[in-house]
């Protein structure tokens, strides 16, 4: 597979950590108009509260300064489908909390115990219960039920058909959605073929299945025409077992015969491939792979696809002009979708690159994050004539800004689109509907099994001490979160 | 070059890996690869007080296509190993009495021009043992780690110890360098392992015959290169390439102190044994530190994740064809996930790669030489007629038509408890796995190995993690990750049983292994007053 592009020296000069805001290249009134728009979604996000969201977000609010807790609990979300049965599931609770209350893991249980040196009560009481043997089973099922009910908020279905539900229900509230499925790892070609079929398979049933959605002129058409119902969102390290950071050619030439079957079921049903984006291990290969792919001639005409653009790399100004360098070189009738997004491995990023003694490659400022992901907003709207671009975020001032810079530039409401994900962004989703927007939710399909890395990223992300969601769970004032960054 | 005390050296920090997802650090690779190749062969004379001794009729070669020569080599005798410690004994006491800062000091230089030749090291390897760029490159950072290391611990060690004190007595202990330590390298991290144990040798004040692997004389070479360049004295340091007769000869030396060896069990013992005769004119007991071989357990429980062991177990059998002695050798799996995992990892390994070491994203090179695939086509044999082989990665005409020493990797399940394919040490790339009724009953097994340098666990409780830590006699446990990819100073590295000394390379006691404790007490009393 050729390179498509290698990133060479940044257009724009790469922005320094915590340098001092420069004003975007300004479209004059934009920074004026955000507050009332900001505070009008907020209002309207109210009106759609999620009361098992409030629930978990006072929860992960009395956990948040406690890391050892969180870790506690993340650990045992993660391992909850690894476990055999109930009592196995109490095993695990009372080992991960006997770490946090810094006791010897095997130690026995005195009846002075209750509750936990250091726990929180309701927690010691369950490490305790969960050590006798009455009352294990019951600790098991309350766990596994915990872990079920946070899981559910996040995942729409087991599979497409029992998705589909979900699925009318946002069409007809005016919400699109993306849908992505959740799976094991790729290990094995056998693996990488059954990703594939199934994301052949769920098209197929998506497309089946919204044929009879009622017209929804919002969702369905934009600047450059026509926009498919059925939407998809792909892994490529799910679609091949080759994926090796210093061999990016080795993991692309291998998914690119699978990604090519799933373009043309795809262009074949008239809907959309959206490729996500992972980490920058695999940047090389997933842009190059999906580039070279949609450039190859027998898709000239569709299907209508997209890639996603991480902002918290430092380098992103460089890469997005790669990608916009490849649009105006590869004329396609259906331009390509770039998705804006932070970039969801930020502890990934910063953990490997300490442990092997490299430049972080992400901001760890986050407002230097925020920032980036302004600017690039910016460079994207101008560019809504040759590309679509998608603004995926929770923030509301990411969000607000977006609104703001779009209706500076006289665009149509329906030439910008705005992304949610599913369980985080519900309120935010119906609040940019009110507010005449196009809008969608990526919505993961899976069993809990295959769900669980999903899970808990959302989870830790949610929960993070830096993330806009949990600042506006703990009640910090509008004003302050709609401050430029 | 004049020898000047170094300012205080910073803290030990890991020398950062090259990013290989780069595309840039690619390139340059590939062009160290070119520049090496259109030079070849090199040159890796026997060299003793800084002279060359004798020819070079040896050859070392790239086991990826042995018609490549990377080297000729010199082969030392006996001779040349006495001239050596005769050498090394002449420039003991200078060197010994040079200030540990100085010393360390060499060390720090050594690491820096290693540094400054960082790409074409990489590429030297790779040629030399068809290492793939991202084991040759770690090669080297852990050369360099251990020059930076060892220069800082040498420096700590200078300083007297604290002894009980009362009144009226003087009590220092301080630590001495033994004397001539011969250092007896394998090819398998051709730079950095002899690197490391010349260093902690030198460092300490000892003087140092080095042989190299007669597979890896040029790596040797570039490391002799490295030290003399930065100011290490000539009489410090002699090199004797060469086959198993010089290293023979030092073994057997009277006037050798230290033996550092690192390679396969029956060698290390037959040192022990012949290092404890006292032969005439040794006026002292001879110290060996040795890493040998072992035969590395992984074990996984039910609660752990698939999706992570999977990948970790393919990375510790299979990188480098498995010629680490850290590799992953054997598998055992909780009963309750054995289907799952074996069928899994069976469809893993078929996707491995065999290749051109110089292929970026090969997984599994040529082994290191014809010897290698006789060894491993033995055990190849025993899998099939014993057991079940469950995956088979094959292997690609191209490669093997260049003459290289590939071998298929293999998943083998299903031998009996007693085939030796359990027990022995294959040194190549063959994985078996085997489901177990728990946790214990894989300890067990762990414990009736006479083995035990690394050892793998999988499991998502602390209960398991800290019951399994505290049970297994392996010199490295690795939880929840790859059990190869030692880092110095993070990750002390040596083995125990019969699978070493306990020694831990790159951790903070290894200096002491070539030093020697020296106290004095001294009497502060004069006419019953304290003075
Ligand atoms: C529809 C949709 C699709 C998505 N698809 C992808 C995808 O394909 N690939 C992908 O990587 N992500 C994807 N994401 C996730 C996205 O990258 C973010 O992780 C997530 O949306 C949170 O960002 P935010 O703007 O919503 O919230 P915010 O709270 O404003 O931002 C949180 C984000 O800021 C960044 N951050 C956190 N801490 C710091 C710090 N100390 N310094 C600097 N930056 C920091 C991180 O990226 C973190 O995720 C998607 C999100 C959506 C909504």
């Amino acid at each position: 597979m050729p390179p498509v592009a290698t990133p060479t020296a940044p257009a724009g000069p790469v922005p320094a950590e915590g340098d001092p805001a420069p004003p975007p290249p300004a479209v004059a009134g934009v920074e004026a108009a955000i507050p009332a728009i900001g505070t009008r979604l907020a209002k309207a996000m109210g009106r759609h509260h999620d009361p098992r969201a409030a629930i978990e977000a006072r929860m992960m609010d009395r956990i948040a300064d406690r890391p050892d807790l969180r870790a506690a609990i993340f650990r045992l979300v993660d391992v909850r489908p690894a476990c055999r049965d109930y009592p196995d599931i109490a095993e695990h609770l009372a080992a991960l909390l006997d770490e946090v209350a810094g006791r010897p893991p095997e130690g026995p249980v005195r009846s002075g115990d209750l509750p936990g040196g250091e726990l929180p009560v309701p927690l010691g009481l369950a490490r305790s219960l969960a050590r006798r043997h009455g009352s294990r089973t019951l600790v098991g099922v309350a766990g596994a039920a915990g872990v079920r009910a946070m899981a559910g908020r996040f995942i729409a279905g087991e599979d497409a058909a029992d998705a589909l539900p979900a699925v009318r229900r946002l069409w007809k509230d005016g919400i699109a959605t993306s849908v992505d499925l959740l799976g094991e790892a790729t290990v094995s070609e056998a693996e990488a073929d059954a990703y594939r079929d199934r994301c052949i398979e769920v098209l197929r049933t998506l497309s089946a299945g919204s044929a009879r959605f009622p017209a929804r002129p919002l969702l369905e058409h934009d600047q450059h025409g026509e926009l498919p119902r059925v939407n998809l969102s792909v892994k490529v390290s799910a679609l091949t077992p080759h994926l090796r950071a210093g061999a990016p050619g080795r993991g692309a030439a291998s998914a690119a015969p699978r990604l090519r079957e799933i373009l043309r079921v795809a262009r074949d049903l008239h809907a959309h491939v959206h490729v996500d984006m992972e980490s920058l291990d695999h940047r090389e290969a997933v842009r190059d792979l999906t580039l070279s792919l949609l450039a190859e001639p027998e898709f000239a005409a569709g299907p209508s696809a997209g890639i996603v653009h991480q902002a918290y790399l430092t380098d992103a100004a460089a890469e997005l002009e790669v990608l916009l360098g490849w649009a105006r070189r590869t004329p396609r009738a259906q331009p390509l979708s770039i998705r804006l997004v932070k970039g969801a491995y930020w502890d990934h990023e910063v953990v490997e690159a300490q442990q092997a003694g490299w430049t972080v490659p992400v901001f760890t400022d986050r407002r230097a994050c925020d920032r980036e992901y302004e600017r690039l907003t910016d460079t994207l709207l101008d560019h809504a004539d040759l590309v679509r671009p998608l603004i995926a975020s929770h923030n509301l001032r990411s969000v607000a800004h977006a609104i703001a810079a779009q209706r500076a530039r006289g665009l149509e409401p329906d030439a910008v689109e705005y992304q949610v994900l599913r369980g985080l962004g519900d309120p935010l989703a119906a609040a940019l509907a009110a507010e005449g927007l196009r809008v969608r939710t990526y919505c993961p399909i899976g069993d809990l099994v295959a769900g669980m890395a999903y899970l808990v990223r959302r989870l830790l992300e949610n929960t993070a001490n830096d993330s806009f969601l949990r600042a506006h769970a703990s009640g910090t004032a509008l004003d302050r979160l709609l401050e430029a960054p | 070059m004049t020898l000047t005390a170094a300012a205080p050296l910073a803290p030990f920090a890991n020398e950062p890996l090259l990013e290989l997802r780069r595309g840039a650090e690619r390139t340059a690779l590939t062009q160290a690869l070119a520049d090496l190749d259109a030079h070849l062969p090199l040159r890796a004379p026997v060299i003793v007080d800084g002279a060359e001794r004798g020819g070079l009729p040896r050859r070392s070669v790239d086991p990826g296509r042995p018609e490549r020569v990377l080297a000729r080599a010199g082969d030392a005798s006996a001779e040349d190993a006495a001239a050596a410690v005769a050498a090394a004994r002449r420039a003991f006491p200078a060197w010994s009495a040079t200030p540990a800062a100085e010393r360390a000091a060499v060390l720090v230089r050594a690491a820096a021009r290693l540094r400054d030749r960082r790409y074409e090291l990489a590429a030297l390897i790779l040629r030399e043992t068809a290492k793939p760029w991202p084991e040759a490159d770690a090669d080297v950072a852990e050369a360099i780690d251990f020059l930076e290391y060892y220069a800082r611990q040498a420096v700590a060690l200078a300083e007297p110890r604290e002894l009980v004190h009362v009144t009226g007595e003087r009590n220092t202990m301080t630590y001495a360098a033994r004397g001539v330590a011969a250092v007896i390298a394998p090819w398998n991290f051709p730079l950095a392992i002899p690197g490391g144990m010349v260093a902690a040798a030198l460092v300490t004040g000892n003087t140092v015959v080095l042989k190299p692997s007669e597979q890896a004389p040029a790596c040797a070479a570039a490391l002799y290169d490295a030290l003399r360049g930065a100011g290490l004295p000539a009489g410090a340091l002699h090199l004797l390439p060469g086959g198993d007769e010089p290293a023979r000869a030092l073994v057997v030396h009277p006037h050798v102190h230290t033996i550092a060896f690192t390679g396969s069990s029956a060698a290390g013992r037959d040192i022990l044994r012949k290092a404890a005769d006292v032969v005439p004119g040794q006026h002292h007991l001879k110290r060996v530190v040795c890493e040998m071989g072992g035969k590395n357990v992984v074990i996984v429980d039910a609660d752990a994740d698939v999706d992570e062991v999977v990948p970790a177990l393919l990375h510790s059998a299979f990188a480098f064809a498995g010629q680490k002695c850290s590799a992953a050798a054997r598998v055992l799996v909780h009963a309750d996930r054995y289907d799952a995992l074996a069928e899994r990892l069976a469809g893993a390994v078929a996707t491995l790669e065999v290749g051109e070491a110089s292929v970026f994203g090969v997984d599994v090179p040529a082994v290191i030489d014809p010897e290698a695939v006789e060894r491993i086509a033995r055990y190849t044999a025993m899998a099939h007629a014993d057991g079940t082989v469950l995956a088979q990665a094959p292997l690609p005409a191209a490669a093997s038509a260049a003459g290289g020493t590939y071998v298929a990797p293999l998943l083998v399940a299903g031998l009996p408890a007693d085939c030796p394919l359990l027990h022995e040490e294959v040194f190549g790339p063959l994985l078996t796995i085997e489901p177990v009724a728990s946790v214990d009953a894989a300890c067990d097994i762990v414990d009736a190995s006479p083995f035990a340098l690394t050892g793998g666990l999988f499991s998502r409780s602390p209960a398991t993690v800290a019951h399994v830590a505290a049970r297994t006699p392996v010199g490295s446990l690795y939880v929840n990750r790859e059990i190869t990819g030692a880092r110095v100073g993070r990750h002390p590295f040596g083995g125990n049983r019969l699978s070493g000394g306990g020694t831990k390379a790159g951790g903070p006691d290894y200096l002491l292994a070539f030093v020697e404790g020296r106290v004095v007490v001294e009497n502060t009393v004069r006419h019953g007053m304290v003075v």
